[in-house]
């Protein structure tokens, strides 16, 4: 096991911000960390890393206890901060080099692992520019190879894309999976769910300090009743009459706003079908169809009863 | 890792541009500007000779006595002989002080009163009393002229000898320039701060980022503040260079203690940021204002601002001066310069370590833990 948490409890005075937090990461996954701000998220992977202190709990890193001088556990890990943690001073070349330096005596080998990252992240030509001329989405990337230069075995990538273009931050998402594809064992943590939907192998939702629920995007999604979200432009709704919908199997709510019918079904089979043959038989027009499945935010509003967005 | 990390901070130091105006071109600035302004404060001090006229006529031809008596006073005044009409001229363009008219009374004609008017006047007084003097010893006894009278009356004897006490001459300026050098010293607190605030989690990303590579904390950060020390050192070597070769100001002639005084007052101002840094758990901006207003201080305390200061605070309050870093290190600089023996100085660079001692215990306890209560 890559890392193992038990029972992690960590007090801000009288806030919790980890309560009984417990996490398993298995080697060559993918793990989303998955929760709005102010989850928890932050606070447990520098407890993990482990730059703060906590007031209960076990942190175990390839079977071995987690500390500050646990020199070889730390070799094999790489950290990507919410924060761009890089010398203002130096250029992009150099800040590789110095963080990578940290972890690699070696010049040589550093020189090749240097070059490696700025190819990976595809700053090539820009290894001569400082931080400050870098747009946001650069900045970001070399983040990430200062991160990862030193080829970890386990990278922990703390909300990457945080104020990052659509364009950049596809990027990133394309260069972790390869990274994943390269044999490090990933922890991500997020609180856009698209991203962690798209990359994650396993999400371990989180709030007020632990994790809710955890498992593959399909097992979480199966936990909820929740299933289809419904959407029907009605062109002459007059004669519309809700509660004939709302009693049709599976069917969990149903509104309607102007023209708007919005249907939240729970899972079952022929779902769309069966309110379609009700709006044949009381002649009523349809425009627009179009049916969504169920979201890891409903995952979270089923569980907590807020959104994810909140 | 030594190495690895002091070569980057080196970079990082010297390519912080505003870091190194402060610690490095501004002093050098504030030291051309104390130049400029206190130029002919020395040579103020100088004594300038007198400007008298003195009036040609029948009665000053009849007495050689007087003329020989001016003329003789080379060291007071430059004396010019002219008409009455000139003299007047001369005293109106402001050219004499004043100007003598050789009569029966022996008058002084000025058109102000001051110091050089005080002076022609004192010379006068002491010309009729000397004369007056002679008379009546003559007209009681003639043969007192035989006996040498009119030497000793009037011959001048100094019955004091001004012995320096100090190897060099004093020079109230120079104490400006120590004070300047105490600043920089001080100024060296900037490159502490950084230093700290590059290697704390809870103060910086990049800070956080270190504490998670597989590297001792103490190693990086002793070769951080060895960088900082350096590049403090590089700076006060090129200001007394330029002090000493640009705007000639004098040192004395001892120069490995010069250089010894640097070290301390360097490290001192080092360890001395690295402990504002350390404990002050804000913003950079505050930590770096904090710093600046406590030198300003201990630089005005040490007599940075106005000379009197160091000597009301060494008189009215000794205990500040020795608590006062700034102070230390210019009075290293001044017992250098002045004193015959090293006592003082070897007790200011003692203190000074002291100092060194006390900051980078503090900055030690507090930077010392890996984990962190908050970030």
């Amino acid at each position: 096991m890559v890392i193992n948490v038990k029972n992690l409890v960590k007090r801000y005075g009288d806030l919790i911000a980890l309560d009984h937090f417990n996490l398993e990461v298995q080697e060559g996954e993918i793990l989303g960390l998955l929760g709005p701000n102010g989850s928890g998220k932050t606070t447990a992977i520098n407890c993990i890393l482990p730059l703060l202190k906590y007031d209960k709990g076990t942190i175990e890193i390839y079977d071995q206890p987690m500390s500050p001088e646990a020199y070889d556990i730390k070799r094999n890990i790489g950290i990507v901060m919410q924060n761009v943690a890089v010398f203002n001073e130096l250029t992009v070349y150099e800040n590789i080099d110095y963080f990578c330096g940290l972890y690699v005596s070696d010049k040589q080998t550093r020189k090749k692992m240097v070059a490696e990252a700025i190819d990976f992240v595809g700053l090539n030509d820009f290894t001569k520019f400082h931080p400050k001329k870098l747009s946001g989405g650069l900045l970001r990337r070399l983040n990430i190879a200062c991160g990862i230069a030193h080829k970890p075995k386990l990278i922990i990538l703390d909300e990457p894309t945080v104020a990052v273009d659509p364009q950049s931050r596809n990027n990133i998402l394309e260069g972790i999976l390869e990274l994943n594809r390269q044999g490090a064992t990933i922890i991500y943590t997020s609180h856009y769910m698209e991203e962690v939907e798209q990359i994650a192998s396993r999400i371990a939702i989180m709030d007020k300090g632990k994790i809710i629920a955890m498992g593959t995007n399909e097992e979480l999604k199966q936990m909820i009743k929740s299933g289809e979200h419904i959407n029907l432009e009605l062109l002459n709704p007059e004669h519309l009459k809700l509660s004939e919908i709302q009693a049709l199997p599976h069917i969990i709510s149903v509104e309607l706003t102007d023209h708007q019918l919005v249907v939240k079904s729970s899972r079952g089979k022929n779902n769309l079908i069966a309110i379609l043959d009700h709006l044949k038989d009381q002649n009523i027009t349809i425009g627009k169809i179009y049916s969504e499945p169920p979201t890891l935010n409903d995952v979270f509003l089923e569980i907590t009863g807020k959104e994810l967005r909140d | 890792m030594f190495l690895f990390n002091y070569r980057y901070r080196l970079k990082c130091i010297f390519k912080d541009r505003q870091l190194m105006f402060w610690t490095f071109l501004f002093p050098i600035l504030l030291a051309t500007l104390f130049n400029l302004a206190f130029a002919n404060l020395s040579s103020a001090d100088s004594f300038l000779k007198v400007n008298v006229a003195v009036v040609q006529n029948q009665e000053l031809d009849q007495n050689p006595a007087f003329t020989q008596a001016i003329d003789g006073a080379d060291d007071l005044f430059i004396v010019q002989y002219t008409t009455r009409a000139a003299a007047d001229a001369l005293l109106k363009d402001n050219q004499i002080d004043g100007y003598i008219v050789f009569d029966s009374d022996l008058n002084l004609v000025v058109n102000q009163s001051g110091l050089n008017q005080t002076i022609i006047r004192e010379f006068l007084d002491d010309f009729v009393q000397s004369s007056a003097t002679l008379v009546t010893i003559i007209t009681a006894n003639p043969t007192a002229l035989d006996n040498g009278i009119l030497a000793g009356v009037s011959s001048r004897s100094e019955y004091l000898t001004a012995v320096s006490a100090s190897q060099s001459n004093p020079d109230p300026v120079v104490n400006y320039f120590y004070a300047l050098i105490a600043m920089t010293c001080l100024y060296g607190g900037f490159l502490g701060v950084k230093e700290v605030v590059a290697i704390q989690a809870d103060l910086s990303a990049v800070g956080a980022r270190i504490n998670l590579a597989p590297t001792n904390k103490l190693t990086v950060f002793l070769s951080s503040m060895l960088a900082a020390t350096t590049i403090q050192l590089l700076e006060l070597l090129i200001l007394l260079a330029f002090l000493i070769g640009v705007l000639g100001i004098s040192f004395g002639d001892q120069l490995g203690y010069i250089a010894l005084t640097c070290v301390a007052g360097s490290l001192t101002g080092v360890t001395f940021g690295a402990c504002i840094g350390s404990i002050i758990k804000k913003s950079e901006g505050l930590k770096i204002g904090i710093l600046i207003g406590s030198t300003m201080i201990m630089s005005f305390l040490a007599g940075m601002m106005s000379a009197d200061m160091k000597y009301l605070v060494m008189t009215r309050a000794p205990i500040l001066g020795y608590l006062n870093p700034a102070n230390l290190i210019t009075d290293s600089f001044y017992a250098l310069y002045y004193y015959n023996t090293h006592t003082q100085f070897f007790t200011d660079i003692l203190l000074l370590c002291g100092f060194t001692l006390l900051f980078s215990t503090v900055t030690y306890l507090v930077i010392r833990r890996q984990k962190y209560a908050s970030l």
